[in-house]
């Protein structure tokens, strides 16, 4: 952690953000820091704001109202460009699916961000197995998407949203689609990875199993984030 | 839990004396509370008295004197039994989280505010477990043992979560009553 | 149970105008151009009628005399039937919008115990309609028009015309029931993604085999022909046509899958291995679309082919005063068949570009959770244009030097009066044909911005 005497400098920090989809307000001042190397929860019934709050911190999604800073920079006053440099180097990006090419086999799929960044394919591919290896998907390297499981499907994106070593990953329900034992062995290569590599992470899920991999939970309800309660 | 049924299961697998049978139970049974001494001979005299185990002799390799049990064929017996019966499923709903928040209403108490407290501390929880389950070099049954622990305190809060969100409803029924 | 057939119908269009209201704005999309579709088949079809219904000579009052003769009445009737396939190709690509989301639909209606034919009725209900729209914008002006050319027209003109008028909704009406024998089926629909594995099977093949021995019988009884006669109904030129297109098709497909299969192996680009992979993951899909736009670059580079030694011909000839007819005469007939092969030119990149838009459409979440992950717009753009550009670089290139080599018999066989005219303008036609596929396939990219907004991922 970032530290200077007893105060902490937050890795991101999203602050009032305010976000409408047509007349539907997604969030309406919520506020949320995560520090370098956390593994933060956010939780909350569906429809409370969680997905909206990732996009925006994440800067997929531009806020309406209110900031977002990434070690000291201003992520909503940036260009489109950059953020699409930022997700693809120092964010990693997993969804509950649909994030990889389905056409792609799954070593191309990881290879993905390395041939963005200009490696050969060559070396993008032996880089690309050593990842599956880590989660263990290699035996999986040169199926699609829509024929591996879903669990399996998920590790290959995680390794891709890992492969380039980011400050961070956006995790959005990445166990939705998928029974307690695949969700297991994925979150636990998730926390086990991020550990390692001091990578924060931004879990947002529904279910309070999953996020309890994480080291702290913020709640939301009706587009705020709300005070989870007194530890006894 | 039966403490006589599976102290008769440990010795199952040969004969045992009483601290050995305490660690082997806080061995197999990780997340379990650790059974007491005192518990585990008062037990095993009990098992003697019943005829389900017996004292097979003495050791004391230099140190105290500690007394040797064996299962009988009684208590083989009692052992299969008990293992084949089910479980009865929830005969009775203790539930003293449900209680907390009856009395909050009835006594003009907080109940939201103590659902929240209530909510953190499981999740605390729920989280040490699934940091032990998920430390390198966990072994299964430390991970079935946090898993179900997990699961059940996963029902409470999504319990907690439906009620806290009827918490109007059921004041206006707890106050009409 | 005991309802009668006329309650049941009721019930069913009731329920078709109920899923066609609450749709989202593409379903509307796809009953617009399906009802410009069956406006233009109409009309085209219209025309073949009253051409059809006049009997022997008559002095027609417009078209330069080609329209006189019962035998070049029937000529020109034969072009405009020809141009029903394009119409056709097109109206089946209208059916395709939003085939996913009707497919989910329609499944959901048999979860929800819709029978069989119950469903089937519920989709010719909701299609039909459209095509009758289209039937009735093209009758209403069709009607006063024969009027005013022809003070009294036959009954049997009166017949053909209602007859087409109906039959084209219903005919629509079958073909979208068609469609859904998967639906209908299996209620679970065919929401699982399953690679396509068939290629042009047994049916194409036999239809090729059979065009081949058709061509060459009708190729050499025609030796005996002059060319003029040839250039203006042969049906041996339209055989051949036809044949080089089939086996564009079966070569579309065949090359985009090798095509693909090579540079996805040696692609270092992110776009051209997206591309790559598309293309050998399903280059039927692409091999479908591109069918149409290599028929017409073959008729279009042969026709221009033709037009070149043809026009070459009538002038020597009139110069040489062997030409019997008004020079109009054929020159209508040469500008009528190119407005013909002009709008089959059209009807196939709109066809291409709603093939494109509707392919971007229905991977709209996909593409937004790519770009979210950071993959950047343009590398998809690219990958969107290289999909329409690989495949159709070669299978245009083997179509137009098809069609040229249409062009060159041509003139071989005239040049004994032309002399030597090279038809050299015909290798502009798949130059031409490939540019404007490429634009119509850009057409898509601002969907492809709107499509890959974060708003698209709260969508699943």
């Amino acid at each position: 952690m970032n530290t200077k005497g007893d105060i902490t400098v937050p890795l991101l920090e999203g602050r009032g953000l305010v976000k409408a989809y047509g007349p539907t307000e997604a969030l309406r001042g919520a506020s949320v820091r995560l520090d370098a190397g956390e593994i933060l929860a956010v939780t909350g019934t569906s429809g409370s704001g969680k997905s909206t709050l990732l996009h925006c911190l994440a800067g997929i999604a531009g806020p309406d109202e209110g900031s977002v800073s990434y070690g000291g920079e201003r992520l909503d006053r940036l260009p489109e460009k950059r953020l699409s440099e930022l997700r693809r180097t120092e964010f990693g990006v997993v969804f509950q699916f649909g994030q990889l090419i389905p056409e792609l086999t799954a070593v191309d799929n990881v290879a993905l961000p390395l041939l963005l960044a200009g490696l050969t394919r060559a070396d993008a591919h032996t880089r690309a197995g050593e990842w599956l290896e880590r989660f263990g998907v290699r035996g999986q390297a040169g199926l699609r998407p829509g024929e591996m499981s879903g669990g399996q499907a998920q590790r290959t994106a995680l390794a891709r949203a890992l492969i380039t070593g980011p400050k961070i990953v956006f995790a959005d329900e990445p166990t939705g689609a998928l029974d307690s034992l695949a969700s297991e062995q994925v979150m636990t290569a998730l926390v086990h990875t991020a550990r390692e590599s001091g990578t924060a992470v931004l879990l947002i899920t529904h279910d309070a199993q999953v996020a309890a991999y994480a080291d702290r939970e913020v709640r939301m309800a009706d587009g705020a984030v709300v005070p989870v309660g007194v530890t006894a | 839990m039966s403490i006589r049924h599976i102290l008769l299961g440990l010795l199952a697998g040969g004969p045992s004396h009483g601290y050995d049978l305490k660690r082997r139970h806080d061995e197999r049974f990780p997340e379990a509370r650790p059974l007491a001494y005192g518990q585990v001979y008062t037990t095993l005299q009990r098992l003697v008295r019943d005829g389900l185990a017996e004292v097979e002799g003495t050791d004391s390799d230099g140190g105290p004197e500690r007394t040797r049990y064996r299962s009988t064929e009684a208590g083989a017996r009692e052992l299969a039994e008990w293992a084949g019966q089910i479980a009865p499923p929830a005969p009775f709903v203790t539930n003293e989280i449900f209680a907390k928040v009856v009395v909050s209403i009835l006594s003009g108490g907080d109940p939201d505010t103590y659902l929240r407290a209530q909510r953190a501390a499981h999740m605390a929880r729920m989280r040490e477990l699934t940091a032990v389950k998920t430390a390198k070099g966990a072994d299964l049954a430390t991970v079935l043992s946090a898993d179900y622990a997990l699961n059940h305190l996963d029902a409470d809060l999504r319990w907690m979560t439906t009620t806290a969100a009827r918490l109007t409803t059921l004041t206006a029924e707890v106050d009409s009553a | 149970m005991s309802a009668g057939p006329k309650a049941r119908l009721g019930a069913d269009l009731r329920m078709a105008w109920l899923l066609t209201r609450g749709s989202d704005r593409r379903e509307w999309w796809r009953i617009g151009l399906t009802a410009g579709g069956a406006a233009l088949a109409t009309g085209i079809g219209l025309a073949i009628v009253a051409l059809n219904s006049l009997d022997g000579y008559y002095s027609v009052s417009f078209g330069d005399g080609l329209l006189d003769s019962a035998s070049d009445r029937r000529n020109v009737s034969v072009v405009m039937a020809l141009l029903l396939v394009p119409v056709l190709g097109f109206l089946g690509q209208c059916a395709r919008i939003g085939a996913v989301h009707r497919d989910r639909r329609l499944a959901a209606l048999r979860l929800a115990g819709a029978g069989a034919w119950q469903v089937r009725r519920i989709a010719a209900l909701e299609s039909g309609p459209a095509c009758l729209a289209g039937s009735l914008t093209a009758t209403a002006p069709g009607v006063p028009l024969l009027l005013h050319l022809w003070a009294r027209p036959t009954a049997l003109a009166w017949a053909g015309f209602a007859l087409v008028a109906v039959a084209v909704p219903v005919l629509g009406a079958a073909v979208s029931v068609l469609s859904l024998r998967h639906v209908v089926a299996s209620p679970l629909g065919w929401v699982r993604r399953v690679r396509p594995v068939w290629g042009p099977g047994r049916a194409l093949r036999a239809v090729s085999a059979l065009l081949g021995v058709a061509g060459l019988l009708l190729g050499l009884s025609t030796f005996t022909g002059g060319p003029v006669r040839l250039a203006l109904g042969p049906p041996a030129l339209f055989v051949v046509v036809l044949l080089v297109g089939a086996a564009t098709v079966s070569l579309a497909g065949t090359a985009a899958r090798r095509l693909g299969g090579v540079l996805a192996s040696r692609a270092q680009s992110p776009a051209l291995l997206i591309a790559a992979e598309r293309l050998r993951e399903d280059p039927w899909a692409a091999a479908r679309t591109h069918a149409a736009v290599l028929l017409v670059t073959v008729v279009g580079a042969g026709f221009v082919g033709v037009r070149q030694v043809l026009l070459e011909t009538l002038h020597t000839m009139r110069r040489e005063g062997t030409l019997s007819t008004d020079l109009g005469y054929y020159t209508t007939g040469i500008d009528l068949t190119a407005a013909a092969i002009l709008v089959a030119l059209a009807l196939t990149l709109t066809g291409l570009a709603v093939g494109t838009v509707e392919s971007l459409a229905t991977r709209r979440r996909g593409l937004a959770a790519q770009v979210a992950a950071g993959v950047p717009q343009r590398v998809l753009a690219r990958a969107l244009l290289l999909e329409t550009a690989l495949p159709l670089a070669p299978a245009v290139a083997v179509a137009g030097v098809g069609g040229t080599a249409i062009g060159f018999w041509y003139a071989s066989l005239a040049s004994h009066r032309s002399g030597t005219v090279l038809p050299y303008a015909a290798l502009l036609v798949p130059l031409a044909v490939y540019a404007a596929c490429l634009l119509a396939a850009a057409t898509s990219l601002p969907l492809l911005r709107r499509s890959v907004r974060p708003a698209e991922l709260r969508h699943s």
